[in-house]
Order: structure tokens, then C-alpha cells, then sequence
């Protein structure tokens, strides 16, 4: 039966080499120059703070360079296979023997139908895993300068921490889960449906949704969330915005927290010195936004450092936390990363077991 | 005699509607079997029930004394072909027998080889572009080689072109004389199975209506012919199967195990087609309600 899968799993097992194979020429081909644009702008000699500035710089030039782009489709490549492995690896895998028949060839052998679908779900489900991971492993290696530059603290563009959601998704160990999910789903929908084409619809539809899921609703709620309240000033990573008559309330979002790097912002909001959420403006501050004039929409406080302005952003921010407005955020802490990680796998590959084994229900009971 | 299929009030139901429904019988082994009976009549689904690639919704099935499908020993003593002799499209010919050798320890590959010689088919040749005569005969090489007990075979011939049907037929008969084998092959082509048969069962809507040797039912049923008579005044022992009468003349097809004396009847053969249309058509007249269900169970 092994031969059999291996001689029927012939083709995908070719595109799926193909697709590695392309994939770590034009990452292998990228990466070193990438690594050395790296160390040319200072990052691998830099030490503590001293690093923002290159990395800030070195981000920055990503955007403007391939690189950028190639991140980005590396990134999607990785999101994509998963879900491309199920729709065509495991949708057709029982749909398409029940849908031309041969099902009644493939289980009139001597050999049970249970003993059939194991050697086809280890074969291709461990291949699924296999590939999703060995390209999640090569964009990881590929993107190690990247990954840098974001933990030297440059959280613009595509250098991004390890929980955002691309990274998080992408890196680690979660492909392995996504894969082994999919490809199942595909199976049991095949099995279910009895049609290729409606399976693999189902197969896409359902595992978008959880993906978008995930991140949005479940991920956050893997471990309780930590909380802090941070004082408020020109200096910190700061996005206020502004709105009503004059200026009259305001929103205000961290966009890191200090001694923090990496941790996941979950959401952020101002409190007053009591801890009440506030989003009047105190009356002294609302003149100050207007007098610079940049109090339209969002602005960015600037990361400069040399004392706080009196007016502009920086000063309307240090003008709420001399008012005693702090910032209130809950976030997961960058040293859970592998927690999640271990979690969110944990959780994908017990929905894949239990769909493999609701398939082997299925399929003794199957005409 | 030991039976190789034997189910009693075997049962299987599709959400509302019975496939099949309280079905008996015992067919025998050592026997070529021909499995009649109207569409609709539960023959598919009794040979799937068979194999295993179905499970009962009611009753108990066994085939050569075990439950279909309980083990790989079990699943090596029966071969099937189903109803479209569906082959891997994409697989060569050389690979369907690559896989018939590597999933059946019982694999005769000369046997294969040899099939696949007579019936002069490129090896290389990929199933998809096979003939449908090419492929049940590609199908029934697979499942002769892997030299079952009980060959079952779904209306196998159904979709072929006569002379195709000729051919596999033909084939199926040289490889049944070869080698100790229990055949059921299931139709709605009577003449098919005039040809190869030497084992009837008349499957009317889940019910056998006659089953016996193919010898034993033709010398038992007559067709009558001669003066307008009520058929209730025949002798006993002669059962009326099907019975037209016009003003003056009726004619009968009876059944009965002894001669028919009476000098009135001119006595003529029945045809194994007439036979079976006989019981068809009395299914008809005795039960109209279940004769409608026909058409719509499948």
C-alpha cells in the first residue's frame, strides 16, 4: 500500500519539490546579499540603543528595495501552502475515489479500507507538514536580518516582531499545525461531500475563516493577558488623535511599551490618574494641539528625544501626562512567544486528529 | 451445499427510501450465478453489500461464511467489479498490475500478464485512454488475479458494445473453467446471461422470485397454448406464472415439476428471457403498488 500511495502521490510529490526547490534558489540567491546590506548599515556592530538608528534606517531602505517585496511574498507563499494542501492534496484524497469509482478497485484488495487510509493520510499528511515547515525554516533563515532589525527595535514596515500576525503565522512551529489541519479538513470534507470540487470550496472557505479567527478572537485568549498602566509623554511610542469641537476629546494608542520589546499590544486606551478610561481632553491640552495646528487625525509622535516641544503631537502628549493621564494596555509579553507557539500548534494538531479519526469512522461505514 | 453469499432479511436504506428491504436467499457455491431483476430490483446493492463497500441497515449478510470485508483475509477471497469497472486514469496498465501484485499476497501474475496479452494491451497505455471495453477487461484481470473464491461482478458488461460484451463474457468463461471459482454476476440482460450462466436468481424488488439451476427451471416451466380454459382448473402442482387469454385461446407458462398430460395444451419450451420476463411481469400484476416503487429506487 506504501507503493501504491507513493506511485499515486507521484505528482504532487514533484510540485511540492518544485515549489521548494524554486523557493530556496531565489531565497538562497537573495539572502546573502541581504545579510551583508544588513551589516553595511551598522546593525551588526551596533550594541543596546544604539541600534535603533540603523535599524530604523535599515527598515526604512527595505521598502524601497526588493527585499520588502520579496518578504512579503515569501510571507504568503508560506500562509498560502497550507491551504493549497488541503484543497488539492486533501480534498481530491477520498472525493475523487468515490467520485470515479475506483474506490471499489482501491478497496476490493486485500487490504482493509482502514490500513488504506492511514498509509495515505501518513504519506501525504506528514509531506503536507514536512514542506509547509521547510518553507517556513528557509524564509525564517532568509529573514534573520529582518527579524533583527524589528528586535532592535524598528517596528515600522515589514520588520515587524515575532507575534505579529504574518510572523507569527509564518515562523516557528505553527505551519506544521496549519498543514497537518488543512490537509485533514480536506480528507473529511472529501469524505463527507463525496465531490472534489464542493469539498475543496468547503476546505477553503472553512480554513480561511479559522485563520482570520485565530488572530482576531482565539490567539489572544491562550493565556491570560497582562496589564500595565504607563505614564503618558513626548517621548514614548505614542498615536494620538484628536476629534470634536476645538479638539475636545482625544484617542490615544501605544504603539509599544517601554523595557517591553516584542511584547503583543492586545489594546491600549488612556485612564486618569483614578484608572477611568478618559477621552475628554483636559482643556489646557486642547489649546496647545491648536496652537501647533497638527491636530488633524493621527499623527505620530516623533522619536527624537531632545526635550519635549511645546507644541505639536510630542507636546499635546506630554501635556496629558503632566494632566496624569496614563496609558492603559493589555499585552502578552514577547517571552511567551514559544508558549503560543507550542499552544496554537498543539491546538491545530489535535483538530487534525480528531478529523483523521472521524474519517476512519467514516470510511468503514462508506459505500 | 455451502453457500458463498447468504443474508437473511437484509436491509439497506438511503435516508427515506429502502434499497433493498428484507431480502433472503442462499446462493450456492461452484456455480455461475446470474443475478436478475428489473432496475431497482436491490442488485447493486446487494453485491455492494457484499463486498463490504456497504453496511446493512438491517439483517446479517455473510459471504464465504465471514462478514464482507472483515479482514484482508477475507477481502482476498472475494473479487469485484463494479458496475462502471472504474480503473486509475492516470496509472498505466503495467501499474494496475504493479498494484494488483503489491496489495493482493495471493497475486497471480501470470495469470495477469497473460490476460493482458491475449487482449493485446500496451502495458504502457495509461487506463484513461483505454476503450470501455478495455478497461472491464483490465478490471476483471485485477480481480481474477488476485485469485478470489467469489468473483462478483456489478452488471460488468452493461455499458459495452456487443461485441465487447462478447468478449468479456468469453474471457470471464475461459477463466472461470481455468480455475475453481464461484461467480455472481448481476444483470438485466438476459441474454447475457443465458450465455454464461448455469445458476439463476430472480431478485423482483429485494424478493428472490425463482432461483435454481439453469437446467432444473427450464425443464420445469412450460408455455401452454390451446383452448380458452380457467387457468384455476389446471392439476396441482401446476403453477401459473403468466397467463393471456383471448376469446377463444389461452396461453400459459407454468411451472411445474412433473409432465403435462393434458392433450389439449400444445407444449412448447421456454426461452430463459421468457422465463424471466414471466416473473417480472407477474412482480407487475401482483403487486402494482411495489412495481411503481421500482422505478424509483435505485
Amino acid at each position: 500500500m506504501i507503493r501504491l500511495s507513493m506511485l499515486q502521490f507521484r505528482i504532487q510529490a514533484i510540485t511540492a519539490a518544485a515549489t521548494l526547490a524554486a523557493f530556496a534558489i531565489l531565497l538562497a540567491a537573495t539572502g546573502p546579499h541581504l545579510a551583508s546590506t544588513y551589516a553595511a548599515d551598522g546593525l551588526d556592530s551596533c550594541h543596546g540603543s544604539s541600534c535603533l538608528s540603523p535599524a530604523t534606517y535599515f527598515t526604512a531602505s527595505l521598502a524601497r528595495s526588493p527585499y520588502g517585496v520579496l518578504f512579503l511574498l515569501s510571507t504568503g507563499i508560506i500562509l498560502l501552502a497550507p491551504a493549497v494542501i488541503g484543497l488539492f492534496w486533501g480534498a481530491p484524497l477520498i472525493a475523487r475515489e468515490l467520485e470515479t469509482g475506483t474506490a471499489a478497485l482501491a478497496w476490493n484488495q486485500s487490504l482493509t479500507r482502514t490500513r488504506w487510509l492511514a498509509v495515505k493520510l501518513a504519506i501525504a499528511g506528514l509531506t503536507a507538514m514536512a514542506v509547509t515547515e521547510a518553507l517556513s525554516l528557509m524564509q525564517t533563515w532568509w529573514a534573520v536580518p529582518i527579524s533583527q532589525a524589528a528586535a532592535d527595535g524598528s517596528g515600522a514596515g515589514v520588520a515587524q516582531s515575532r507575534f505579529s500576525q504574518l510572523n507569527f503565522a509564518t515562523h516557528g512551529i505553527t505551519p506544521i499545525g496549519y498543514a497537518a489541519f488543512a490537509f485533514t479538513f480536506g480528507v473529511t470534507a472529501g469524505a463527507l461531500i463525496r465531490r472534489t470540487i464542493p469539498a475543496m470550496a468547503v476546505t477553503l472557505a472553512i480554513f480561511a475563516a479559522l485563520q482570520v479567527a485565530m488572530p482576531l478572537w482565539i490567539r489572544p485568549n491562550l493565556a491570560p493577558a497582562d496589564h500595565v498602566a504607563i505614564p503618558v509623554s513626548g517621548q514614548g511610542n505614542f498615536s494620538p488623535a484628536q476629534s470634536g469641537p476645538g479638539g475636545s476629546t482625544f484617542t490615544l494608542f501605544a504603539v509599544n511599551i517601554p523595557g517591553q520589546p516584542g511584547a503583543w499590544l492586545l489594546s491600549s486606551g488612556p485612564v486618569n490618574a483614578a484608572g477611568q478610561p478618559v477621552s475628554t481632553t483636559p482643556a489646557a491640552c486642547a489649546s496647545i494641539a491648536n496652537t501647533g495646528g497638527t491636530n488633524t487625525g493621527t499623527s505620530q509622535a516623533t522619536q527624537s528625544g531632545s526635550g519635549a516641544p511645546a507644541t505639536g503631537p510630542a507636546g499635546f502628549l506630554a501635556c496629558l501626562g503632566s494632566h496624569g493621564i496614563r496609558e492603559a494596555i493589555t499585552y502578552q509579553p514577547a517571552s511567551r512567544y514559544w508558549r503560543f507557539q507550542a499552544t496554537e500548534t498543539a491546538i491545530y494538531l489535535a483538530l487534525a486528529l480528531a478529523l483523521a479519526g472521524y474519517c476512519f469512522r467514516r470510511l468503514s461505514r462508506l459505500s | 451445499m455451502s453457500a458463498v453469499i447468504e443474508t437473511s432479511g437484509l436491509g439497506k436504506q438511503y435516508r427515506r427510501t429502502w434499497a433493498l428491504r428484507d431480502c433472503t436467499l442462499a446462493i450456492p457455491e461452484g456455480h455461475v450465478v446470474g443475478l436478475v431483476g428489473p432496475n431497482g430490483a436491490g442488485k447493486t446493492t446487494l453485491l455492494r453489500l457484499a463486498t463490504g463497500m456497504l453496511t446493512p441497515t438491517r439483517g446479517t449478510i455473510t459471504v464465504l461464511g465471514q462478514r464482507p470485508a472483515a479482514g484482508p483475509a477475507q477481502l482476498a477471497r472475494v473479487g469485484f467489479v463494479a458496475q462502471d469497472t472504474a480503473v486509475y486514469a492516470r496509472l498505466t496498465v503495467a501499474d494496475h498490475l504493479r498494484l494488483g501484485a503489491w496489495l493482493n499476497p495471493g497475486w497471480d501474475d501470470n495469470l495477469a500478464q497473460q490476460r493482458i496479452g491475449q487482449l493485446a494491451l500496451d502495458p504502457r497505455q495509461r487506463a484513461g485512454s483505454l476503450s470501455g471495453g478495455q478497461r472491464a477487461q483490465l478490471a476483471l484481470t485485477l480481480a481474477m488475479a488476485k485469485r478470489p473464491e467469489l468473483l462478483l461482478l456489478d452488471e460488468p458488461v452493461a455499458s459495452l458494445d456487443p461485441l465487447a460484451r462478447r468478449e468479456f463474457l468469453q474471457g470471464l468463461m475461459e477463466a472461470v473453467a481455468d480455475q475453481r471459482l464461484s461467480v455472481v454476476l448481476s444483470s438485466h440482460l438476459v441474454a447475457d446471461l443465458e450465455r454464461v450462466c448455469d445458476y439463476l436468481v430472480v431478485l423482483i424488488a429485494s424478493r428472490v422470485r425463482v432461483a435454481g439451476q439453469v437446467s432444473d427451471l427450464l425443464a420445469s416451466h412450460h408455455r401452454l397454448s390451446g383452448p380458452r380454459r380457467d387457468p384455476g382448473t389446471l392439476p396441482a402442482g401446476q403453477e401459473v406464472i403468466t397467463e393471456s387469454h383471448t376469446d377463444k385461446q389461452s396461453s400459459l407458462l407454468v411451472r411445474t415439476d412433473g409432465p403435462v398430460l393434458d392433450p389439449a395444451w400444445a407444449v412448447k419450451p421456454v426461452s430463459l428471457e421468457d422465463l424471466v420476463l414471466a416473473y417480472m411481469s407477474r412482480a407487475g400484476n401482483d403487486t402494482p403498488a411495489r412495481r411503481q416503487h421500482l422505478g424509483v429506487v435505485s
